[in-house]
């Protein structure tokens, strides 16, 4: 559930970045820092951008960040960071983005269910922009909590 | 109607298109089924349809008709390409 992953320590809001790179590199270290991946997974979530291209932008404003089991994830987890300052992936449809969002599954399976209640999520009209304004996890929390409680 | 969701790993943007597909297939009682799958594992998979992102749909090499998708989280939009693919098939 996506409750049981995104937790305070895994958000972080109006950060500063000046790139796509910073914004991957910012979004991982939240997931780094709690112990739930190894730093090759960043790099492994920037190297997937140059790669495949910025299809990471999925909707307006919002980037779905991350790597593949085997690029050195210790537990299944999420982060989000919201942004100071928009960021351009490079994306023609959907940038510049505001709210980035970075997960790590240790299987294809595992992270199915959070992945389904993040799309529920951010379906919700202006969700993405509500959430880029807020100004704390524990605010950013109770919304998702509230759009899932409605489902 | 049969839906391949294709990404570059098959982990992150194709679950989150299959999902807003599913529910709108669901919603307007469209039957069949939605499965996620990387760029290279859509060979010999038999779809009617493949829905992808603007990038990733200009990659791929499938008989079935790519539908390129732009937002992802698009309800609008998403509805209107997968009621547009019921339509023709």
């Amino acid at each position: 559930m996506i409750l049981d992953l995104l937790q305070k320590k895994n958000i972080a809001v109006n950060v500063e970045a000046a790139d796509w790179k910073e914004v991957v590199a910012e979004t991982g270290k939240l997931l780094l820092e709690a112990g739930q991946i190894e730093k090759r997974y960043i790099e492994a979530m920037k190297q997937s951008i140059i790669d495949n291209g910025p299809y990471v932008v999925i909707g307006k404003g919002i980037a779905l960040l991350h790597a593949r089991p085997e690029d050195g994830v210790k537990e299944n987890c999420l982060s989000l960071i919201t942004l100071a300052e928009p960021v351009e992936f490079g994306n023609k449809n959907n940038d510049p983005v505001k709210i980035a969002f970075a997960f790590g599954t240790v299987d294809n399976e595992k992270h199915v269910k959070t992945i389904s209640e993040l799309s529920v999520v951010l379906m919700e009209e202006s969700a993405v922009d509500n959430i880029a304004e807020m100004g704390s996890a524990g605010e950013i929390l109770s919304y998702i909590e509230d759009i899932l409680a409605q489902q | 109607m049969r839906v391949l969701a294709v990404c570059g790993m098959g982990l992150g943007s194709s679950l989150v298109l299959k999902m807003n597909i599913e529910k709108i297939m669901e919603q307007e009682g469209i039957e069949g089924s939605v499965e996620v799958k990387d760029l290279s594992s859509i060979m010999g998979e038999q779809a009617d349809y493949i829905f992808a992102s603007e990038e990733i749909g200009e990659k791929i090499e499938h008989p079935a008709e790519v539908i390129s998708v732009k937002n992802m989280t698009d309800k609008k939009e998403i509805k209107e390409k997968v009621l547009a693919a019921y339509k023709k098939l």
